[in-house]
């Protein structure tokens, strides 16, 4: 009986309900609309399209950023390029000045107000029918902007987003966020293919210039103003698309404290928003699989891996703990080597390990697609083992700390 | 229908499909795990068999039957090892591992007691463990116990250590307990007919055995 109650046991239906949104995943990757999506060809049209970066501190960056947008294969009197330096402290004013004299490159100088001011201080300053948006600390591939512009041929679309990839990974930590964004190529590609998108993330997402205005700019989102603006697009109907094969690389956090603060923004963004001001979303069909599964998974996915963390953590402590004390007393040198050689017998297939060797699989299996649908180069082996291996442990330490802070009304400045 | 609701019934039939053939892959295993169980318990039941049946036979040199008995502890001992396994992955009300645990028990039984004929009949000092434990949660250093006899067996080879679960139902069994008085003060031991009870440290353990026993270069004549 004893048996049978076992802590594993709590975390099985969570496994269950990962393992579906996996098959989900791949199935609807299989589905029509995604495959339509992946044979839509590179355009030769060329509407007016202006790029906005805004900066703040972004000195080390901004250079690389503006010449990976001047390579951009595109008519140069359709693109322009708006520098926004919104009160940077550092040189960024100063490294922006360099491409002052490059056709189409704006500069707008303009005191703090936070990201969104940025943004909607570059729109102001533009008529372009479609405006992208890239963070200071990207780079973009020639011919994206070829790839995301058919996205916009169906009127209801008003974002776009891109394929994004870490820019250069080393380490460890880099190389996990590697195989993650990769595995968030595959997976936004899927949901784009039902309209269940719910950020434009800051790299390279472009959007339907008349839409923004109609949904009144950017706002304060929480720190995760593209979240709070897809958010927005979706409630007023419209749908975000993606491109595949529009690649852009930025560059991560290399240590795990800033990692972990980035990522407590992105999720403490996500449950204020989520939790906020677009409530009415979840579990609404009127918002289709985005209101009636990924916005619930989204929750649900924090929740569980809180508790499957909790879970492991009381399991290894519990076991850690029985081990060593029946071996206290015993020589050093037996208690802690493993004894014998090896036998199928002692393999310990169990329910629970085979449960997660299937969902293990099956994400090695999404980040190898996500891989070969957008042709993002480089090599993955060092990004798989450190995401097996990793990513479980270094998760819970955000998701915990962004529910505390959404919990306790704790609000964090954007570098702290 | 739409394209959605097709893809989570899809979803949710592969799923299905994932979760069901794990579950019969475990059950394989484990199916697998007992019927190589009853394999070597039937070896070892023929074995034993066959060690009384010698034994029998060479009345005037039965000292010849030592050497398949020093084989059959340390096929027994295997046995128990993957037997243990076996318990800690299925449970302990198990009906499988229950009737396994008692044919293993019984075949330590038998063993026990050739190797004492043998011993009387040969003049040799084999140090013999027997020791009673319980998995019903009421001998809290009884897995401590079990342990500091694993290490003791491998790193002396040539000690005999007989693994008794003290509550198992098994008429043999209980006529053991009751011909040996053991108490139920879990772990017990009886080392060289001597009783111990309880479990503080393996260098108290130790301390039982005769001295000299306790050497790599025990014999076991």
């Amino acid at each position: 009986m004893l048996y049978a109650m076992s802590p594993e046991v709590a975390a099985y239906p969570f496994l269950f309900i990962a393992i579906f949104f996996e098959s989900f995943v791949l199935v609807t990757l299989l589905s029509r609309p995604a495959r339509a999506a992946r044979a839509r060809a590179a355009d030769a049209a060329t509407p007016s399209v202006a790029i906005i970066v805004p900066c703040w501190n972004e000195e080390k960056t901004v250079a690389a950023t503006c010449e990976s947008l001047l390579a951009l294969q595109y008519p140069k009197n359709k693109l322009e390029i708006i520098l926004v330096d919104d009160g940077s402290t550092d040189t960024t004013a100063h490294v922006m000045q360099q491409f002052v004299q490059y056709p189409g490159v704006k500069i707008i100088t303009k005191e703090n107000g936070g990201k969104h001011t940025a943004l909607n201080a570059g729109i102001a300053a533009t008529q372009a029918e479609f405006i992208g948006c890239l963070d200071a600390d990207s780079f973009v591939e020639p011919d994206a902007l070829h790839e995301i512009i058919p996205c916009f041929t169906d009127e209801k679309v008003a974002a776009v987003t891109a394929a994004m990839s870490v820019h250069q990974p080393k380490g460890i930590l880099q190389n996990m966020q590697h195989a993650e964004y990769i595995f968030g190529i595959t997976m936004r590609h899927s949901m784009s293919s039902i309209n269940g998108l719910y950020v434009t993330p800051g790299p390279f997402s472009f959007y339907r210039h008349s839409v923004i205005k109609e949904l009144g700019g950017f706002r304060y989102g929480h720190q995760t103003e593209d979240m709070e603006m897809a958010l927005r697009i979706q409630r007023a109907g419209y749908k975000i698309e993606n491109a595949v094969r529009a690649r852009v690389y930025t560059k991560t956090p290399s240590t795990l404290a800033t990692l972990i603060k980035q990522r407590t923004r992105w999720t403490s963004g996500f449950l204020r928003n989520v939790l906020g001001e677009y409530r009415g979303l979840i579990g609404n069909r009127v918002y289709g699989v985005l209101g009636v599964l990924i916005l619930p998974g989204a929750l649900l996915a924090i929740a569980s891996s809180i508790l499957l963390f909790f879970l492991a953590l009381y399991q290894f402590t519990d076991h850690a703990v029985a081990a060593v004390s029946i071996r206290a007393g015993i020589p050093l040198s037996y208690a802690f080597i493993p004894h014998g050689s090896f036998d199928w017998f002692y393999f310990p297939a169990n329910f629970f390990l085979l449960l997660g060797a299937v969902m293990l699989l099956a994400s090695l299996l999404l980040i190898t697609t996500g891989k070969r649908l957008s042709n993002t180069p480089g090599k993955l082996k060092a990004g798989f083992v450190s995401y097996l291996f990793l990513y479980g442990l270094v998760m819970p330490l955000w998701l915990l700390r962004a529910t505390s802070d959404v919990a306790f009304g704790i609000r964090r400045g954007w570098r702290y | 229908m739409s394209l959605v609701v097709r893809n989570a019934l899809i979803a949710l039939g592969i799923t299905i499909a994932l979760m069901v053939t794990i579950a019969f892959t475990v059950n394989y295993l484990n199916n697998a795990r007992i019927a190589e169980l009853s394999t070597i318990e039937d070896q070892l039941s023929i074995d034993t068999l066959s060690l009384d049946t010698q034994f029998s036979l060479l009345e005037t040199a039965p000292c010849d039957s030592i050497a398949s008995s020093t084989t059959l502890i340390s096929s027994l001992a295997d046995l128990g090892s993957r037997l243990s396994y076996t318990e800690n992955q299925l449970g302990t009300d198990n009906a499988q591992v229950i009737r396994l645990k008692q044919q293993y028990s019984l075949l330590e039984i038998r063993d026990y007691l050739i190797t004492k004929r043998l011993a009387a009949a040969c003049k040799t000092k084999p140090v013999t463990v027997l020791y009673f434990y319980s998995n019903a949660g009421d001998c809290k250093d009884c897995d401590k116990a079990g342990y500091a006899l694993s290490y003791l067996h491998d790193t002396y080879p040539t000690l005999r250590v007989y693994s008794f679960d003290y509550n198992l139902d098994l008429g043999a069994l209980q006529t053991f307990i009751a011909i040996n008085k053991v108490k139920q003060e879990l772990p017990a031991f009886i080392i060289n007919d001597k009783q111990y009870y309880g479990f503080t440290s393996l260098a108290d353990l130790e301390n039982q055995f005769p001295k000299g026993a306790l050497s790599t270069s025990t014999s076991p004549r």
